[in-house]
C-alpha cells in the first residue's frame, strides 16, 4: 500500500488517503505514533520522553509554550533531525530511514517560511509540489486566488504573511495523506486565517490527517479533534477539548436564598466563597454530578456555570502551579487534589490521568 | 489672562521647530556597537593580513638570505609575467628583500585589503537592511546617514590598524621605517578606496550579495587593468598608463623603499571620497530596503523542466554562473591577447628565465600553460562559493522545505555538487576558448587554439578535488566549511610562487593543481586527471555519507 500510493499519480494518493475502512490493518494504525522520544542538542534537552499519537483522519492540535519541543518533534517526523531515543512511526514507516517514500504522502508547512530570493512564489509552489511528486494545477490556482497571492513576484519581495501563503498553497495543493503544520498561519491576517480554517475543514472532510502545532488557541479550539499539550519536551495532557475540560474545574456562580455553606465541604469543590449573596466556587469535572444533585435541595434562583477555556487549561499546564484563576493563595490550601499538576514530579500521574480519557473516546 | 496664555503656549509648542534634522545622529553609538559586534571580524581580517605579511617576509628571508640570491630571480620578477603577477618592479636594478617583498607580494595584500573593506561595509549596510535589522535601528533616533557613516568608519579603522601593524612589523624586521609605513599606508589606501566604492554598490541592489558582487567585480577589473599596464611597462610597451586607472595600481605606484612617494595615495582617497558621496546621495534618495533597480516580476508558474533537485540546483546556480562566465571569458581574452607582446618583448630572454616559466622550448606555451592554472583558480573560487551557497540553503531553511518533499539527502546534495562540477568544467572550457581566441588573434596563428583549450580543461579534475573537499567538510563538519580556503590559498601560492620559493617535491604533491601539467608548456598527464577525478568522486561521496548521518542545521 505504501508503495502504490508513493509511486502512482496524485489522484490515486487521494483515494488511498481517504482509505475506505476495508483496506486492511494499515489504515487502522495511527498516522503518527511516538513513544518515549528523546532529543538533545548539546547540553539542552529538547525532548524528554515524549509520547504522541495522531489517529488517521483526525486533526491533532499540538500546544505548548516556546521551546516545549513542538518544532523539534515535527522535524524529527520529517527525518530532518535524528532522534536520540524512543520509537517513532509515521504512516507505518521510519521517518529517518524511509524519509523520501514517506514525504510523498505528506506535506509540511513551517512557521517561518524562507523562499528562494530569485524564484517567484508561483515557481516555488510548483517546485515544492513537484518535488513531492505532483501538484494539482487547478487547485493550486484556486488556492492562489483564495489566499489572494500574486504568484508572479520574486520570493525576496514577499512579506512574511505572503511567504507563509506560498508554503500553505504548496502543501494544500498536493494530494497527501498527512499535513504537518508548524504554526502555519503566523503572519496571516484574520481573513486569511478564516480561509485557512476553511481549507483545513476541506482537508479533514476528505479524510486526511493533520498535525497542527499552534499558538492560536481559537484556531485549535475550532479545528482540533484532540489536543496534546506538551511542556519541556514531555506530553502533559492529551484528549478532546471536552475531555480536557472534564479534567479541570468549572466555575459556578449561584444565587440562593438558602444557606449554601454546606457545599464547601463537598469533595471536588474549591475556592468556595460568598460575595453579596452570590455563591461562587469551582468544581472538579468528576465531582460535578454529586454537586448538581445537591443543588436541587437549595433554593437556587440563578445559576451560571462557566466551562474552563482552553486558555485556562493551558495556563494551568504552562504556568508553574497556576490554578487557572486568580485565587491562588487560597486555592493552594487544598493541595492534595486529583487534577494533574504540571510539576515535573507529577508527570507520571498526569500521564495516567490522560490515558484513560483518550481511550474512552468513542470514534 | 490664563485663558489667553494657554492657547498661545500651545500654539508656540506646535510651531516650535523640532530638533534640526541630524542625518548623522548617533553615528558614534552605532560605531561602538558595530565594533562590539565585529570583535572577531575586525581582528580576524586585520591579523590575518598581518600574518600573511609576516609569512611572506619570513619565507623570503629564509629562501634568499643574501642579495645575491635575490639577484638570481630578478629575471623572472622583472619579466612581463612577473609584472602581471606581482606589479611594477621598482628598484630591481638594486634589489633588496624589502623591495622584492612589496613589489612581488604587495599586490595580494593590497587586493585582500580591498576585499576586506567591501565585505565589512556590505556587512553593516545592505546586509543589515536585507535582514530587517536596519529597520529597527533606523526606527530609533538614528540619522539617515549614520549607519553608512559608521560602517565606513569601521572599514577605515580596520585599514588604519593594518597600516600601523604593517609599518611596525616591517620596521621591526629591520626595514627602513618610512618605506615600511608607506607600504602599510598603501595597503590601507586601497582598502579605503574600495570601502568608498562599496558605499555606492551597497545602494544599487536590494541584496548584499549583489552589492558585494559588483564591488568584487570592480576589484577584479582593477587587478586586471593594472596587471596589463604593468606587463606593458615591463616590456617597454605603451600601455603602461593602464596601471594608473586602478586603485590597486595607485597603491603600487608609491614604490616603498625605492621612490617613497606618498602622492599616488591622494588618488585613492579622492576615489574613496567620490564614491562615498555617491553612496550618500543614493542613500538620501531611496527607500529603506530598496535598491535602485526595482525588483522584476517573474513567471507565475515554474517551467516544466523545473521538477527535480538537479533542475532546482541548476536554476539556483544559474544567475551566478552567467556572471562568472562573462567575467572569466573577458578576462581570458584579455590575458590571451598579451601573447604577442610577450613573445616580442622576450626575444632576448635568458634561457634560465624560460625554464622558470615552466616552458620547455618557448615562452609562449609556458605563459599559456600558466594561464590555464590561473583560470582554474578562478573556477575554484566559484566551486567553493557554490558549496557555501548550499550551506546557506540549509541554514536559511530552504533546504528544509526541499528535504520535507520527496527528496532524499543524497539526491539533494549530489545534485548540487554535480551541477557545481559541471559548472566548473563549463567555466574552464569557456576560459580556454577565451584565452585561445585572445592568444591566436594577437599572434595571428590559430594552430595553438586546440592546445590552449585542452590546457585549460585539463585542470578541471583538480578543481573537482577542491570542490569535493568542500563537500566533505559540508557533510561532516559544516561549521568548518571555510577551512577549504586554506587548501585553495596553499595551492595558489605553490602554483604561482613555487618556482621562486624553491619548494620541496612534497610541497607540490599536496596541491591538486601540480599533477596534470601546465599544457601546452608542459606534458599533460592523463593518468593524473583520472586519479584526481577518482579522488574527487570518493571524497565527495564521503561527504554525502556524512550529510546523510547528521541533523539538518537551521538558524
Amino acid at each position: 500500500m505504501t508503495t502504490t500510493s508513493g509511486s502512482t499519480t496524485t489522484p490515486d494518493t487521494t483515494s488511498t488517503a481517504r482509505g475506505p475502512a476495508d483496506t486492511g490493518p494499515a489504515d487502522t494504525d495511527p498516522a503518527i505514533e511516538i513513544t518515549g522520544l528523546r532529543k538533545r542538542f548539546g547540553r539542552t534537552t529538547a525532548l524528554d520522553g515524549l509520547d504522541l499519537t495522531v489517529r488517521r483522519g483526525e486533526v491533532l492540535g499540538l500546544l505548548g509554550p516556546n521551546g516545549a519541543g513542538k518544532s523539534t518533534t515535527i522535524r524529527i517526523l520529517l527525518g530532518l533531525l535524528r532522534s536520540d531515543g524512543g520509537e517513532v512511526r509515521l504512516l507505518g514507516g521510519d521517518p529517518w530511514r524511509d524519509a523520501v517514500a514517506l514525504h510523498r504522502r505528506l506535506a509540511y508547512v513551517p512557521g517561518d517560511v524562507e523562499l528562494w530570493p530569485n524564484l517567484t512564489g508561483g515557481e516555488a509552489i510548483d517546485v515544492l509540489g513537484r518535488l513531492r511528486g505532483g501538484i494539482h494545477r487547478g487547485r493550486r490556482d484556486e488556492l492562489c486566488e483564495r489566499f489572494d497571492l500574486d504568484p508572479g513576484k520574486k520570493g525576496r519581495t514577499y512579506s512574511k504573511g505572503n511567504r507563509q501563503k506560498v508554503a500553505l498553497i504548496a502543501a494544500l495543493a498536493s494530494d497527501v495523506e498527512l499535513l504537518l503544520l508548524d504554526e502555519p498561519t503566523a503572519g496571516l491576517d484574520p481573513l486569511m486565517e478564516a480561509e485557512f480554517q476553511g481549507c483545513i475543514r476541506d482537508v479533514t472532510a476528505a479524510g486526511r490527517t493533520v498535525l497542527l502545532s499552534s499558538h492560536i488557541l481559537a484556531q485549535v479550539e475550532v479545528l482540533a479533534d484532540r489536543i496534546s499539550i506538551i511542556r519541556e519536551g514531555r506530553n502533559v495532557e492529551t484528549g478532546s477539548l471536552a475531555e480536557l475540560r472534564h479534567l479541570t474545574r468549572t466555575s459556578v456562580a449561584l444565587e440562593t436564598t438558602a444557606d449554601a455553606s454546606a457545599l464547601a465541604a463537598l469533595p471536588g469543590i474549591h475556592h468556595f466563597r460568598v460575595d453579596d449573596g452570590l455563591v461562587r466556587f469551582d468544581v472538579d469535572g468528576e465531582a460535578m454530578p454529586g454537586v448538581v444533585a445537591r443543588l436541587g435541595g437549595l433554593q437556587v434562583t440563578g445559576l451560571t456555570a462557566t466551562p474552563p477555556t482552553l486558555e485556562q487549561l493551558l495556563l494551568r499546564h504552562y504556568g508553574d502551579g497556576a490554578g487557572g484563576d486568580g485565587a491562588n493563595g487560597k486555592g493552594r490550601a487544598d493541595a492534595p487534589e486529583p487534577a494533574p499538576d504540571p510539576a515535573p514530579g507529577a508527570a507520571a500521574s498526569s500521564a495516567d490521568a490522560s490515558a484513560p480519557a483518550s481511550e474512552a473516546t468513542p470514534r | 489672562m490664563s485663558t489667553a496664555t494657554a492657547p498661545a503656549r500651545r500654539a508656540s509648542e506646535a510651531s516650535a521647530p523640532l530638533d534640526p534634522p541630524r542625518p548623522l545622529a548617533r553615528t558614534g553609538a552605532l560605531l561602538r556597537f558595530m565594533l562590539r559586534r565585529d570583535r572577531i571580524h575586525f581582528f580576524g581580517w586585520t591579523l590575518t593580513l598581518t600574518v600573511m605579511l609576516v609569512y611572506f617576509s619570513g619565507v623570503l628571508r629564509a629562501v634568499f638570505p643574501t642579495p645575491e640570491d635575490l639577484q638570481a630571480i630578478v629575471g623572472f620578477t622583472a619579466s612581463p609575467v612577473g609584472a602581471l603577477l606581482g606589479g611594477p618592479g621598482f628598484g630591481y636594478d638594486d634589489l633588496t628583500l624589502d623591495r622584492f617583498l612589496v613589489s612581488q607580494y604587495g599586490l595580494y595584500l593590497i587586493t585582500a585589503a580591498g576585499f576586506m573593506s567591501i565585505v565589512t561595509v556590505m556587512r553593516h549596510t545592505r546586509h543589515e537592511e536585507q535582514a530587517g535589522r536596519a529597520e529597527l535601528v533606523r526606527a530609533s533616533a538614528v540619522g539617515r546617514f549614520a549607519p553608512l557613516t559608521a560602517a565606513l568608519l569601521v572599514a577605515v579603522l580596520m585599514n588604519l590598524f593594518v597600516a600601523v601593524l604593517y609599518g611596525v612589523v616591517l620596521t621591526a624586521q629591520g626595514a627602513d621605517a618610512s618605506g615600511s609605513f608607506l607600504f602599510g599606508a598603501s595597503v590601507a589606501a586601497a582598502g579605503i578606496a574600495f570601502a568608498g566604492l562599496a558605499a555606492t554598490t551597497a545602494q544599487l541592489t536590494a541584496f548584499s550579495r549583489g552589492g558585494t558582487g559588483i564591488a568584487g567585480a570592480a576589484l577584479g577589473v582593477a587587478f586586471l587593468v593594472r596587471g596589463l599596464g604593468d606587463m606593458s611597462s615591463a616590456q617597454g610597451g605603451d600601455l603602461g598608463w593602464l596601471s594608473w586607472l586602478s586603485p590597486i595600481g595607485w597603491s603600487q605606484q608609491t614604490a616603498p623603499f625605492v621612490l617613497d612617494r606618498w602622492w599616488p595615495l591622494a588618488l585613492s582617497l579622492a576615489f574613496a571620497a567620490a564614491f562615498t558621496v555617491v553612496g550618500y546621495v543614493l542613500t538620501a534618495r531611496r527607500d529603506l530596503g530598496s535598491g535602485l533597480v526595482a525588483a522584476r516580476r517573474g513567471s507565475p508558474a515554474a517551467a516544466a523542466w523545473l521538477a527535480s533537485p538537479f533542475a532546482l540546483a541548476f536554476r539556483l546556480q544559474h544567475a551566478g554562473l552567467v556572471g562568472w562566465s562573462l567575467a572569466l571569458f573577458v578576462s581570458a581574452i584579455a590575458y590571451g591577447s598579451f601573447a604577442q607582446p610577450l613573445v616580442e618583448g622576450f626575444v632576448d630572454a635568458p634561457p634560465e628565465l624560460i625554464a622558470i616559466m615552466g616552458a620547455e622550448d618557448d615562452l609562449l606555451t609556458g605563459y599559456l600553460g600558466l594561464m590555464g592554472v590561473m583560470m582554474a583558480f578562478f573556477a575554484t573560487i566559484y566551486a567553493i562559493g557554490s558549496v557555501q551557497s548550499l550551506r546557506s540553503e540549509e541554514l536559511d531553511g530552504r533546504g528544509e522545505g526541499v528535504l520535507a518533499a520527496a527528496v532524499g539527502r543524497v539526491g539533494w546534495m549530489t545534485s548540487w555538487l554535480v551541477v557545481s562540477a559541471l559548472a566548473v568544467a563549463w567555466l574552464q572550457l569557456l576560459s580556454g576558448v577565451g584565452q585561445a581566441i585572445g592568444a591566436s588573434a594577437s599572434i595571428g596563428d590559430w594552430s595553438l587554439f586546440g592546445d590552449v583549450v585542452l590546457g585549460h580543461v585539463a585542470h578541471v579534475p583538480a578543481v573537482w578535488v577542491v570542490l569535493a573537499v568542500a563537500g566533505l567538510l559540508y557533510g561532516w563538519l559544516p561549521r568548518w566549511l571555510l577551512a577549504v580556503w586554506a587548501l585553495f590559498g596553499y595551492s595558489f601560492i605553490v602554483a604561482m610562487f613555487g618556482p621562486i620559493l624553491d619548494l620541496p617535491d612534497l610541497a607540490y604533491d599536496v596541491s591538486p593543481f601540480e599533477h596534470v601539467g601546465e599544457y601546452p608548456g608542459a606534458e599533460l598527464s592523463g593518468v593524473a586527471m583520472l586519479v584526481l577525478t577518482g579522488i574527487a568522486v570518493v571524497v565527495a561521496a564521503a561527504g554525502v555519507v556524512g550529510f546523510r548521518r547528521r541533523d539538518l542545521v537551521s538558524d
